[in-house]
This record gives C-alpha cells, sequence and structure tokens, in this order.
C-alpha cells in the first residue's frame, strides 16, 4: 500500500515537472503573438518603453492603430489583401495539383528519369533561397512573371520540392492494388487519378497546403524582388512602407497590421485542423 | 458470359538484380531474357465454366490471372476473349471484373459507392445504377451497409462488398485471386458456400485463383495446377483427384496427403504387378491395359496410395507397421504409421455404419495393412510422370 503510494506520488511529481516544463515552452512559443496583440492596441510611444505591459487607459489606442494601417499612404490596404491573397491561393492550388499528379507519376512509374526528378525536388529543398534570388528576378521580368496572375508558376518552382517528397511518401503507402480494381472497373490514367488516388490524397493535401499557404501569405522576399513594387503589393510589403521616409516606425500601425494579417492564417489553421486525420486508407485493404 | 483462349501464353519478368534474389527460393526457371513465370499456359475456358487456378505460393497463378485482366503485359502467345485477340487491349476495355486478396476497396467511397463506380464509369443511367446496386447488395447481404465506408466494415464484410462491385457491371469473365485467403477458417467456409451459390444466379465465366486445394475441388467445374510456371495438369476435380498426372498433382490434391512408397514393377508375362517389401499386388486391368499401352517395361516407381484407401487388415500380402500417432477427427482417425523406414498415414473409421465403435488401436501397437489393385497410382521414379496417362 505504502510502496503504490510513493510510485503514484513519484508519477504526480513526474507530470507535475512536465506540465510546468510544457508550459514554459508554451509561453515561449505564444510570447511573440501575445506581444504583437497587447502593443496593436497601444499608443506608438509606448510600444516602445512598456513593451510587455497590457495597454492602460493611458496608453491604450483603441482601434486608432488599425485605422491607421489600412489607411495610410497612398496604396489602398484593400489592394495588398487582394494580391496577397490571389498570390497565395492561387500557388497553393497550382502547387497541389501540379505536385501530386507529379509525385504520383514519379512513384508509380519506375524509371531512371523519374528517379532523377524525385532527386532534383529532393534536393531543390537544401538550396537557399538567396542563392537564386538575382538570377530569379531577372529571369522573371524576362519571362513577364512579375504580376500577381504569373508569379505563382515561380511559387510552383520553389514550392515543388517539398511537397513532391511529402506526396510521394504518401502515394507509396496506397495499395497499388486499389488503382488496378479502378483500371479495371473502367478508369483511364486521368480518371484513376482524380477519381481514386486525389481524395485519398486529402490528409497530405491538407498538411501541405497548410504548409504552403502560410509561407507564400507570409513571403516579403520573392514578391519583393519579383513583383512591380509601385503597383502590386503583398501585405508583407504593404507593412514595410509603415517606416516612414524619415526613419520613423509607427510600431502600433506595424502591429495592427501583423494582427490582421495572421488572422486569416490562424483561421484557416483551425478549420483544416479536424480533417488531419491520419488512415483515410485505413479499411481499402486487408484490416 | 464469354469464352477465354489462352494460347502458349508466357511470362518473363525481365531480370533485376533485387528480384533475382527472392527468386532464389523458388524454381523459375531464368533465362538472359529474365525470370519465365509462367510457361506456355494453354487452356480453352469455355462460357461460364469455373476454372480454378491452384498452387503454390509463387507458382505464377496471379500472374496468369492479372494477364487475363490485362494488368501485366503477355510476353508471348495469344489472349482470347470472345474470341477476339485481347493482348493489346486496356484492361478498362476488357469488360472483366476482378476480385482482389486486399478487397481494394475505394477507402474514400461509401459502400454504395463503391459498388456503382463501375456503372458509373459505364454512364449507365442513375435508377439503373440504383437498381442494380440494391439488388447486388441484396444477393450479397450488405443491404444495411450500404451507407458505410469500407474501414467500418468486417474482412467478410468487405469481401462482399467487393464481389458486388465485380458482379454488377456483368462483366465477361470475372476473376478472383485468393478472395478467401484473409479470412479466418470459418468465414472461410462460409464464403465458399456462398460462392458456390452465386455462381448459379449470375451467369459468367469465372477464373478464381487460390493456393487451397479444398477451395479448387469444391469450386471448380476444372482445375489447372500449377507449379514454377508450369502447367501440371488440367481436369476436373473428380479426374485430378483419380488419375493425377505426376507425383505433384498427386501430393498436391487430397487431405491427407497421399502415401508415396519406393517400389518396383515387374512383368509376368501380360501381366504386371508391383511389389512392395514382401508383398505383391497385381495391378487392375484397365491400368494393365494402358501399361501396355505406353509400352512400359518393369522398372523402379514410385507407388501411390491415398490414405482413405488402405485399409487394416491381417493376412497374406499385408504391409507391417507401428502406431506412432492416431489423430482422432471425430467418425475417422488419422493413423501415423512406421512402415518401411518412413511415415504412412492410415483414415481409419472409428465408428460403422450401425454406430458401432470399431475396436481402435492404441499406439505402439504393430499393425498390418493392406490396399486393393484399384487404388494404386504408379509413377515414374525418374521422372515423376504417371505411368497411366
Ligand atoms: N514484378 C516482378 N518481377 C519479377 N518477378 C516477379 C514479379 N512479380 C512476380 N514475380 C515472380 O513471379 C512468380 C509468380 O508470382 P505470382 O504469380 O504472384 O505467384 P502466385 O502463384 O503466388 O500468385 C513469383 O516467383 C514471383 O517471384
Ligand atoms: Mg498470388
Amino acid at each position: 500500500m505504502n510502496t503504490k503510494q510513493n510510485t503514484l506520488t513519484a508519477e504526480n511529481r513526474r507530470k507535475t515537472v512536465m506540465s510546468v516544463v510544457l508550459a514554459v515552452i508554451c509561453v515561449i512559443y505564444v510570447l511573440p503573438v501575445v506581444t504583437v496583440v497587447i502593443n496593436s492596441f497601444k499608443l506608438n510611444t509606448f510600444v516602445k518603453t512598456e513593451t510587455f505591459a497590457l495597454p492602460t487607459a493611458e496608453s491604450s489606442a483603441g482601434f486608432g492603430n488599425f485605422i491607421t494601417g489600412m489607411t495610410f499612404g497612398n496604396y489602398p490596404f484593400w489592394k495588398s489583401v487582394l494580391y496577397s491573397a490571389v498570390i497565395t491561393i492561387l500557388s497553393t492550388v497550382l502547387i497541389l495539383i501540379c505536385t501530386s499528379m507529379a509525385a504520383w507519376y514519379i512513384t508509380r512509374v519506375n524509371s531512371t528519369f523519374c528517379k532523377i526528378v524525385y532527386y532534383l525536388c529532393v534536393f531543390s529543398m537544401v538550396v537557399p533561397f538567396q542563392m537564386v534570388m538575382y538570377t530569379l528576378s531577372k529571369t522573371a521580368d524576362k519571362l513577364h512573371l512579375n504580376t500577381p496572375w504569373t508569379i505563382p508558376i515561380v511559387y510552383l518552382g520553389f514550392g515543388a520540392g517539398l511537397a513532391v517528397f511529402m506526396f510521394a511518401g504518401f502515394v507509396k503507402s496506397i495499395p497499388l492494388e486499389i488503382e488496378e480494381a479502378a483500371a479495371i472497373d473502367g478508369c483511364g490514367p486521368l480518371r484513376i487519378f482524380f477519381s481514386v488516388v486525389f481524395p485519398m490524397l486529402r490528409p497530405t493535401m491538407i498538411s501541405v497546403g497548410i504548409l504552403e499557404i502560410m509561407w507564400i501569405w507570409n513571403d516579403y522576399l520573392l514578391p519583393y524582388l519579383v513583383l512591380d513594387i509601385n503597383e502590386y503589393r503583398t501585405i508583407p510589403i504593404h507593412i514595410q512602407y509603415l517606416k516612414g521616409s524619415y526613419g520613423t516606425v509607427d510600431l502600433g500601425a506595424t502591429m495592427a497590421l501583423i494582427l490582421l494579417s495572421i488572422i486569416p492564417v490562424i483561421i484557416f489553421y483551425l478549420t483544416c485542423q479536424k480533417y488531419i486525420i491520419k488512415g483515410v486508407a485505413a479499411g481499402a485493404v486487408k484490416g | 458470359m464469354a469464352e477465354v483462349n489462352l494460347r502458349h501464353i508466357v511470362k518473363i519478368y525481365p531480370n533485376t538484380e533485387k528480384k533475382k534474389k527472392d527468386n532464389s527460393k523458388t524454381n523459375l526457371k531464368v533465362t538472359e531474357r529474365g525470370v519465365i513465370a509462367v510457361e506456355d499456359f494453354n487452356l480453352d475456358i469455355k462460357d461460364r465454366e469455373f476454372i480454378v487456378l491452384v498452387g503454390p505460393s509463387g507458382c505464377g497463378k496471379s500472374t496468369t490471372l492479372r494477364m487475363v485482366a490485362g494488368l501485366e503485359s503477355i510476353t508471348e502467345g495469344e489472349l482470347l476473349i470472345d474470341g477476339k485477340v485481347v493482348n493489346d487491349v486496356d484492361p478498362k476495355d476488357r469488360d472483366i471484373a476482378m476480385v482482389f486478396q486486399s478487397y481494394a476497396l475505394y477507402p474514400h467511397m461509401t459502400v454504395y459507392d463503391n459498388i456503382a463506380f463501375p456503372l458509373k464509369l459505364k454512364k449507365v443511367p442513375k435508377e439503373e445504377i440504383d437498381k442494380k446496386v440494391k439488388e447486388a447488395a441484396e444477393i450479397l447481404g450488405i443491404t444495411e451497409y450500404l451507407g458505410r465506408k469500407p474501414k467500418a466494415l468486417s474482412g467478410g464484410q468487405r469481401q462482399r462488398v467487393a464481389i458486388g462491385r465485380a458482379i454488377v457491371r456483368e462483366p465477361k469473365v470475372l476473376l478472383m485471386d485468393e478472395p478467401l485467403s484473409n479470412l479466418d477458417a470459418k468465414l472461410r467456409n462460409q464464403m465458399r458456400a456462398e460462392i458456390i451459390k452465386l455462381r448459379k444466379r449470375i451467369d459468367t465465366t469465372f477464373i478464381y485463383v487460390t493456393h487451397d486445394q479444398t477451395e479448387a475441388m469444391t469450386l471448380g467445374d476444372r482445375i489447372v495446377i500449377m507449379k514454377d510456371g508450369v502447367v501440371q495438369q488440367i481436369g476436373t476435380p473428380q479426374e485430378v483427384f483419380d488419375e493425377p498426372a505426376n507425383l505433384f498433382v498427386a501430393g498436391f490434391i487430397g487431405v491427407p496427403q497421399m502415401n508415396f512408397f519406393d517400389a518396383r514393377l515387374e512383368k509376368e508375362g501380360d501381366k504386371f504387378c508391383v511389389k512392395l517389401a514382401d508383398a505383391v499386388f497385381p495391378v487392375d486391368e484397365k491400368t494393365n491395359e494402358k501399361l501396355l499401352a505406353n509400352g512400359v517395361s518393369p522398372m523402379d516407381i514410385t507407388l501411390g496410395v491415398r490414405p482413405e484407401h488402405i485399409s487394416l487388415q491381417e493376412g497374406a500380402n499385408t504391409l507391417k507397421g507401428t502406431v506412432e500417432v492416431g489423430e482422432m477427427m471425430g467418425s475417422s482417425i488419422h493413423l501415423h504409421v512406421r512402415s518401411m523406414d518412413q511415415d504412412v498415414i492410415i483414415i481409419a473409421q472409428t465408428v460403422d455404419m450401425d454406430g458401432k465403435h470399431i475396436e481402435t488401436v492404441s499406439y505402439g501397437q504393430e499393425i498390418s495393412f493392406s490396399f486393393g489393385a484399384k487404388v494404386m497410382h504408379l509413377f515414374d521414379k525418374e521422372t515423376g510422370e504417371s505411368l497411366t496417362k
């Protein structure tokens, strides 16, 4: 009895320690976001002096920062939201469709060519963007890939590596017999892909989709280098213009805009979370 | 409903370093072109016939079936369905259906959609699809599961869905690759009986693959027995049981396995007899004629006798042995007898026709046994081929 109690308390203690450690890690992760939220409601002067304090009656700016953020300068904020959305959605859709098909082909057709393409994709993941960015911006200009409607092609190139890698891993786990059954049931290759393989890829689609959306939505450098800045600004580029030409920064407004820009991503993540279920393929074959 | 003709079908898998290792386990022939998985397969399947391909694993059954389905290319030979050569026709245009060992259901579709899928692809009108799916579900007893996803079904139910998907489209040929192997023994027997019933309801040509000889015997109109990519014998269940073409077939068909003895075939005048230990067994007339017709001369042979054809009896011309193990099966007992330095299995009845218990033998007991002339199977000792083909 006694020993049992002892082990119980030992276990409890271990649990408590774990909880504390995890809580600390959690706080470290959440802190930047919380800081942004707090400071977006503070007057600019208080952002620097009382960074971690909650807004008080004295320091509160109400929604003033948001209004400033959305109205400053002569470039309308809604336009940058629109361009960000267009680029993110087009690019993600393009990446998901193209790379899932490519990954399926690479996995199922086991030729040397496919192996080379696969390893090129993997290799592209380790090449830093900064290494290719100048030649890229030049090439993109030449090929007229410098508008929000065409820049998704550039994103496809950069996003393909990871996406193909992830999709290929999943396709390998789909039993070939399901596709053979579809072939016998009357599907051509395209039908097999879109009616059978594509729906089964959904969990990976969502994981890849989230990664790509967060990356493209928040990306600053690529659109900055490639797009014609006077005409097309994405949100991250737009935020940067809060840094006035006099070297002053309206930190409160910056925080407000950052908060606005991360809200869609958070909403998206929370709604999709429940779809990230493993084992969609379970039950197809013997179980 | 269609005839299927396989003419000199050959399948060669090109050699790859990795696969070579796997093949060291089987005895497939390897040439410079690759591994010969199926060698010169000839079979004319009649309309509405139920053909079973049977053999140990790795003997090329699935490969043959997949060539018929169009999932595997045919290296040599001709495949005809309904009189048309279909070697280069896509699976979807062959009008066949297939049931896989792993069921291969579409996990993202409900049972209803799984069964309806081939009809949808054929652009069958909605009402007709609905009617056919419900009919198939009725036949297979899965009506109540139509709204479920495959992962919410048990193995047996999944297999029914897979069969449903195959039968709704009324294919010319229905292919099944070990459809019952993933089920437990009881369910397997039950499903086997249902396949026999199903077969009566749907008029189509069946090709069924299994490694289980019981399934082959109970289901097939004709059985094709394969080994190492080579067809050993084609015949009705009765034929392959009564007249196995070689040692392999003799050993493969029938449970428990046929007993084999090293014996000597002798000839006195026009009469053949088999000498085994001290006993001499004259062959029966029909066998004698065949041996004469085949021009067989006295030689060393392998004599095969099925356990159920051996009887315990005293007297002259019997063989002696010691009972080592007895497996009680209920109405019969399988005796493992040590005789002539080998194991002999004898099936002895425990109850006679009047229900009286026959005196059972005890372990270690010396017994003598014998068999009649008609139940002997004679095989060439060197080639293993039957001498009475
Ligand atoms: N893709 C392949 N490449 C090389 N050898 C193969 C391939 N597929 C099957 N084989 C070989 O062909 C033989 C027959 O296989 P299979 O038809 O699946 O046997 P089973 O009778 O058990 O169904 C096996 O020995 C297997 O090793
Ligand atoms: Mg097989």
